[in-house]
């Protein structure tokens, strides 16, 4: 198993025929990911990789039912597609679009929990169990870094992702699903509610998480633990510490602002909770030795 | 984007929330004409983004015109970058109220928070007294409702017609909030005047930049350094600090966390820069921006996927070319193709590190004169 996605999940890809679309519909179906159908508005009819393209969500799930909706659409439009696969009944969906407005990422969110859907992203490039199947853009072909294994992993970044990961792999780990939750103020959805899965998956045997500076998610994580919702080993990597407050390091969410979503107080709460956290990438791979060896 | 209380209040204004009279002005001259037409007692205020500017004596009060222009000039001719003042009419103050609007990203709703007792910071107020903070929380979709009001006059104990008119600012001020994709709309203190009637005493707008649509372009004056701005013109996230090594990273994370290691390895960092994402065959433009600002070395750290390492180092080679940077080049440029790169930047006789650390290190150790190059 593996949470999310695996290969059995079936995908529909919205933006199928554009660039970005095209280039990782065709990484995704390489990977072995079962992408179903496409979608772009007025192209019916044509292939993406032997993917046939529907011009609506609605039209393809008459033929090709999708159990997640991966989008693969600019952000002025993000909010009408997420919208529409809400509405075609599908309750996975992943974007990855940044720049979406907060209100709207506002109403994403609230319709997708009033739908009893995950929204994952924006801001993010994606999910991916590794083997079986991804839905984003993540170069799983770079071996040192998407191996298979039984380590779940949640992050709010991109790069840094690849960064401790490679450490996960170096420590001798591998990774069972790891989600990009996003690097917005407003994800999708929250570390917190990605956990419970972690929890029941048997395939996933500890967490890390790759955190930053800004918000609340980290705090709810730690809280998670201390309410025994999650009970494997916990690692977490929070960047930012020694940040300025008040500067907008990077992402739009990674702000202090009147002394909270620091990474002290981060630090604090997860520490306090039981997980391990490590000061640098490199400390992760030694780290979940450690908090396993606890377990 | 933070906009100055100028342009929250006109925002305010014009979706009637009464502020007080005003003008702005920016120079000396101008100053004379707003004292003409405001009249006195005035309020003298310091048009700058940092919060605290009570304490900073950045707000100054004045009986006569005098008074008015000494303190004006004290402000312009102050540390602070001071470009614009907004001169206002006094008001008669009996009670100062908070009121504001944000995002409550868990819940996914608009957040108001109110309090009783204005002019406070209310992150403080909140962690200490939280039973005097009233927060109530409207759903975009469902839009502001009489049942929202009713919530946020009843708790801020209010009455008749105090309780009418913080009613009628609520809803404008969700107004403002809406129509500007506002991350923030603040009105702190909210100002009871001796006769009885509401008025926004200050104001505070953050506003989304996806939909800001060009009413608010970009000036200097947002910005603490010239760099800063450039680089914001460019659409390049940079920030700049008083060490001595440049960041020119890839992704949020990324750099941010490279940032992080260089404090660890006892160096400092003289800017922060990143060139991910859709930046990320602009290694020329990141470069001359690096050189704006005296450095000892220049660090890039980057680990991309869709921005691929070939086509960064490629970048980086071209951009060392063409601007013949004084200063030394750490480089640890990993991810798609990264083979060609560490071959591209080998054939220039740099020498391509693996390990972020590493990096780190070797530019700490240079820009502390310990590394012989």
């Amino acid at each position: 198993m593996s949470i999310f996605i695996d290969a059995a999940t079936t995908v529909e890809v919205q933006g199928a025929t554009g660039k970005e679309g095209s280039y990782w519909l065709k990484h995704m179906a390489e990977m072995g990911t079962r992408v179903v159908f496409g979608v772009t508005p007025g192209k019916e009819g044509q292939f993406v990789e032997n993917v046939p393209v529907f011009s609506s969500v609605q039209r393809g799930m008459k033929q090709h039912p999708a159990e997640l909706a991966m989008l693969f659409v600019p952000p002025r439009f993000t909010k009408d597609a997420v919208f529409e696969a809400l509405d075609a009944g599908i309750k996975k969906i992943v974007t990855i679009a940044e720049g979406v407005p907060a209100h709207e990422l506002l109403q994403i969110r609230r319709a997708a929990l009033s739908c009893g859907a995950f929204v994952i992203g924006g801001n993010t490039s994606g999910i991916i169990s590794p083997g079986k199947g991804m839905a984003g853009c993540i170069p799983y072909w770079i071996q040192r870094v998407y191996r298979k294994g039984d380590i779940g992993v949640m992050t709010r970044s991109g790069s840094l992702t690849n960064e401790v990961t490679a450490e996960i792999v170096k420590g001798g780990f591998g990774v069972s699903t790891l989600i990009g939750v996003g690097g917005d103020m407003i994800p999708g959805t929250r570390f917190v509610e990605l956990l419970p899965m972690y929890e029941k998956d048997p395939e996933t045997k500890a967490v890390v998480i790759i955190g930053e500076l800004g918000g609340t998610m980290e705090e709810e994580v730690a809280e998670a633990i201390e309410a025994k919702v999650f009970t494997k080993p916990l690692v977490a990597f929070v960047g930012g510490r020694t940040a300025p407050e008040g500067k907008r390091m990077g992402h739009a969410g990674a702000i202090v602002t009147g002394g909270r979503g620091s990474v002290t107080g981060k630090v604090k709460a997860l520490e306090k909770a039981g997980a391990f956290t490590a000061a640098k990438p490199s400390q992760v791979g030694q780290l979940l030795k450690e908090a396993m060896a606890r377990a | 984007m933070k906009l100055f209380e100028f342009q929250a209040k006109e925002a305010f204004a014009e979706n009637a929330i009464p502020v007080p009279k005003g003008m702005v002005a920016t120079s000396m001259e101008e100053v004379k004409t707003a004292l003409h037409s405001i009249g006195l007692p005035c309020v003298i205020k310091a048009q700058v983004l940092s919060g605290g500017r009570g304490k900073a004596g950045l707000i100054q009060f004045a009986e006569s015109v005098e008074e008015a222009q000494q303190k004006a000039k004290e402000l312009f001719d102050s540390k602070h970058n001071v470009r614009k003042l907004l001169i206002e009419e006094a008001v008669d103050i009996a009670r100062e109220l908070y009121l504001a609007v944000t995002i409550d990203p868990v819940s996914a709703t608009a957040l108001f928070i109110a309090c009783a007792e204005g002019g406070v910071e209310i992150e403080k107020l909140a962690a200490e007294q939280p039973d005097k903070i009233v927060s109530v929380k409207v759903d975009l979709d469902w839009s502001f409702m009489p049942h929202h009001m009713r919530e946020i006059t009843f708790g801020l104990g209010l009455e008749g017609e105090e309780a009418k008119q913080v009613g009628a600012i609520a809803k404008n001020l969700f107004s403002v909030f809406r129509k500007h994709g506002a991350e923030l709309a603040e009105i702190n203190p909210l100002f009871i005047t001796k006769q009885g009637s509401l008025i926004a005493g200050d104001g505070k707008l953050i506003i989304d930049d996806c939909v800001s649509d060009g009413k608010y372009p970009l000036s200097r004056e947002y910005f603490d350094t010239d760099t800063e701005y450039e680089a914001a013109l460019a659409g390049i996230p940079y920030l700049q600090f008083d060490g001595d090594i440049a960041l020119m990273c890839a992704g949020a994370g990324l750099t941010t966390t490279v940032f992080d290691l260089v404090h660890y390895a006892g160096g400092k960092v003289a800017s922060y820069l990143e060139f991910g994402g859709p930046n990320y065959t602009r290694a020329k433009d990141a470069m001359q921006l690096c050189l704006k600002n005296p450095s000892k070395v220049i660090l890039v750290v980057t680990f991309g996927t869709i921005a691929r390492a070939d086509v960064m180092a490629t970048g980086l080679v071209e951009a060392i070319a063409e601007l013949k940077p004084a200063v030394p080049i750490v480089t640890c440029i990993r991810g798609t193709n990264e083979e060609e790169a560490f071959a591209t930047l080998r054939s220039i006789g740099l020498e391509p590190l693996y390990e972020t650390e590493d990096a780190v290190q070797r530019a700490v150790d240079i820009a502390a004169g310990r590394h012989a190059l």
